[in-house]
């Protein structure tokens, strides 16, 4: 499968899968945006478990790291809603929850990516990945 | 909201994933370089979300424009996961310098982008 059309796929099914997470729960202008906060904690780790361990194998086809890294999980996370919260929370004048909201989302972000490299390397016996290596194949 | 438009907010964010996976193909990470091709994806995703926020606002597009193009393709388009991976594992590479200016850039930008262009938009 070409890599562009299993982004495709997979960023319908990760766009489908946040779409039904805002709609289950949904949140007031000034309140805290709870379903992408949690489509973004759980894409990262994800993430971060995928690139540790499944992407480091040799075996992994580039379409499958493609159709689940940048499709699935990258179109499930989302740094857009994030950004457009922070505009309305401000309007609302809920400047202290935006910048709670902001700061939550980061530490407990890149927390949870660190946990979830961690883990993937440790289950596939590999060491940490410390290239990056996006070439877009990678996440 | 109706199917027709659950199934565009869907190929909207596939497309926008295609070509955020496109520009990180064409824009990888080099050393000495922040991880590019995300961060103007995030960049612009954001700034085109406050700005269609704002329209909305305006009531200059419908309720369900703005959930095509910012719930959809935005959302699609920018990604908070590959932002914090990729982060933690400049930090793990030894390279403190550029993993905190990839945090720093992509919030002070990203914030900036967002918060100006809906400010600017609404009017």
């Amino acid at each position: 499968m070409p890599p562009s059309l299993a982004v495709f796929v997979g960023g319908l099914a990760g766009t489908g899968l946040r779409l039904a997470l805002d709609t289950a729960l949904p949140h007031a202008d000034g309140g805290f945006p709870w379903s992408t906060f949690i489509a973004n904690l759980v894409g990262t780790f994800v993430l971060g478990w995928l690139a540790g361990g499944l992407w480091t194998r040799p075996s992994t086809p580039a379409w499958m790291k493609a159709g689940m890294g940048s499709g699935l999980v990258g179109s499930f996370t989302t740094l857009s809603a994030v950004m457009g919260a922070v505009a309305i929370l401000d309007r609302e004048e809920a400047t202290a929850l935006a910048a709670v909201y902001l700061g939550a989302s980061l530490v407990a972000g890149l927390a949870l990516a660190a946990a979830g490299l961690k883990l993937g390397s440790a289950l596939a016996h590999r060491p940490m990945p410390t290239e990056v290596t996006d070439d877009g194949a990678t996440l | 909201m109706s199917a027709l438009v659950v199934a565009a907010v869907l190929v909207a964010g596939a497309v926008g994933a295609v070509i955020r996976y496109l520009l990180s193909k064409a824009y990888p990470v080099r050393p000495g370089h922040l991880p590019g091709g995300i961060l103007v994806v995030n960049l612009v995703g954001s700034g085109l979300a406050g700005a269609i926020i704002g329209l909305a606002e305006r009531a200059a597009v419908s309720d369900d424009v703005r959930l095509v193009l910012v719930t959809g393709f935005c959302g699609g388009l920018t990604t908070f996961s590959t932002w914090c991976v990729e982060t933690i594992e400049l930090a793990d590479g030894g390279r403190w310098r550029a993993a905190i200016l990839n945090v720093l850039v992509t919030l002070a930008l990203g914030i900036g982008a967002a918060v100006g262009l809906y400010l600017l938009v609404r009017g």
